[in-house]
């Protein structure tokens, strides 16, 4: 029940305002705004292209992210070498991809995917090595006692217990991804969610841009509350970290 | 089988100083012997089980398995720590079928011998629960079954018991006669408490503090089942704690900064013998 005060509040706050000011639209207006939207074709076509693309961007975030992050964690040498570089993507914003993704492929699908990518994969890569150097002492120990070693070692130990770590880079790299994938389609105008912000933004129409805020709002938070939070939540009780 | 250290000096480095650990230590564990280090925190009785375990190496003396010395970690020196140390993504059984898992067991053997053992410690009902779902005590006995289920030469005890509480203790303790009578196999178990010692070993060894050294031996003939009133075991706690009340004192000192007088008759309720010399 407390976790409803904080939206109620809002929604209070939103429709207060809007009231007092003309040119700001209702909750009530943009809501009834976004349901008629969902049965828009044009609406629906831009919303399963940013799915698809999002899909699309997330799979190769999760394969490569993990791949090198394994990799990284695996051979000293290799992290040596390219580790500072994991950090440095990280550390730049999506959006600060786009430019360089529009250079090498153009206003395409491919530029969009490409500024999901290297806005969300950097997370991913310092999690799993973070995670990989960081297995318990206690269960190195109990391991090596019971003969485990070399590849087994990597495989049966050190991976399980880098779980809950790979799981918060994930978990992060969505919430980046989701970001990275608007900032592309506002600048490579590719049709989504995020070109439609451009398009009802230049023709001024302020309810529009808040159903479509509203909606990328709404499914992040649903992504993140139906699938990331339960992941984390179930893995941090399993690996008894709660 | 008989596992042996040979004069064993072990120091660490700690700001840029050797801090000796362990000084002159030699001792020994027979073939199905159980064999108890007994001494206070900080004496260096886990740094013995890492040498035996292969985990730490000693900076001069010996570490002999059956004349051999100990090169590295291995699945005939197994050890059941305190915090029981499973692997929390696998089950009861996942974590009893490891080590026959890292050795290249056939899935069905090991799960056979698994269970076995599974059995041993009474968690049959468990065997498809996860860690987290388990007592500090079922932990442990998983911990133990992990460990026999290789069929070790010696199986190595680091305070497993240390942080249960004491009923759950007595419990596994009286289980842990069982199986080691059973099973016939060796143990090296470390404790800081005195009645846990006599009440299991062939022969306790009292390690005092900083560095460890050897401070007597007290070989316990008492039969067992063991009777906590059995008036020889009186005998041995008492020369135990009496060899061992400087060694408290001298504990608290480093601890604390100043000299206190620490007798175990002085004690509230100085009759009850358990002793527990965690400071």
């Amino acid at each position: 029940m407390p976790r409803l005060i904080g939206p109620v509040v809002l929604i209070g706050l939103w429709t207060c305002t809007s009231s007092l000011i003309p040119s700001w639209p209702s909750p009530w207006r943009v809501g009834g705004l976004l349901a008629a939207n969902l049965q828009d074709p044009v609406f629906q076509a831009a919303l399963a292209g940013s799915a698809r693309r999002m899909v699309v961007g997330y799979a190769l975030v999760v394969v490569l992210g993990i791949t090198l992050g394994l990799l990284l964690g695996r051979f000293r040498f290799l992290d040596q070498l390219m580790g500072s570089l994991a950090v440095a993507t990280h550390a730049i914003p999506g959006a600060a991809w786009v430019p360089l993704a529009i250079l090498w492929f153009g206003l395409t699908e491919r530029a969009v995917i490409f500024t999901i990518l290297l806005g969300a994969v950097g997370i991913v890569v310092v999690q799993t090595d973070t995670g990989i150097r960081d297995v318990p002492p206690i269960l190195v120990r109990a391991a090596r006692t019971m003969g485990a070693k070399g590849l087994k070692y990597f495989w049966f130990v050190v991976v399980p217990a880098a779980i809950p770590k790979m799981v918060d880079g994930l978990r992060l790299a969505w919430a980046f991804g989701w970001r990275a994938l608007m900032a592309g389609e506002l600048l490579t105008s590719v049709s989504g969610l995020g070109q439609l912000l451009n398009q009802v933004a230049k023709a001024g129409a302020v309810d529009q841009l808040l159903a479509i805020m509203l909606l990328i709002a709404l499914i992040g938070i649903a992504v993140d509350g139906l699938i990331f939070k339960r992941l984390e939540h179930a893995v941090r009780v399993r690996w008894g970290l709660n | 089988m008989r596992v042996e250290l040979q004069h064993v000096y072990k120091a660490f480095r700690q700001n840029d100083q050797t801090v000796p650990v362990l000084q002159d230590i030699s001792l020994t564990v027979e073939q199905g012997e159980f064999v108890c280090l007994l001494g206070p925190t900080g004496c260096g009785k886990s740094t013995v089980v890492n040498l035996i375990a292969g985990l730490e190496k000693a900076d001069t003396g010996q570490v002999l398995v059956n004349g051999q010395p100990v090169t590295g970690p291995g699945p005939r020196r197994v050890v059941v720590f305190q915090d029981a140390a499973l692997f929390p993504w696998l089950t009861v059984m996942g974590n009893v079928e490891f080590g026959l898992r890292m050795a290249g067991v056939s899935k069905s053997q090991r799960h056979t011998a698994a269970m076995a053992y599974i059995k041993l410690v009474h968690l049959s009902k468990f065997a498809h629960a996860y860690p987290h779902q388990l007592s500090g005590g079922m932990r442990q006995r998983v911990a133990i079954a992990r460990g026999l289920v290789m069929q070790p030469d010696i199986l190595l005890m680091d305070e497993p018991f240390g942080a249960l509480d004491a009923q759950t203790r007595a419990i596994l303790q009286q289980e842990l006669m069982g199986i080691w009578q059973k099973t016939g196999c060796s143990i090296l178990f470390v404790t800081h408490n005195v009645r846990e010692a006599t009440g299991l070993a062939d022969r306790v060894y009292v390690i005092s503090s900083r560095p460890g050294r050897i401070k007597n031996v007290e070989a316990i003939r008492v039969p067992r089942p063991r009777d906590a009133a059995h008036a020889a075991l009186a005998g041995h706690q008492q020369r135990i704690i009496a060899s061992l009340g400087e060694e408290i004192e001298k504990v608290m000192k480093d601890e604390l900064g100043e000299a206190i007088h620490f007798a175990p008759t002085d004690r509230p309720g100085g009759a009850d013998r358990s002793v527990d010399l965690h400071l």
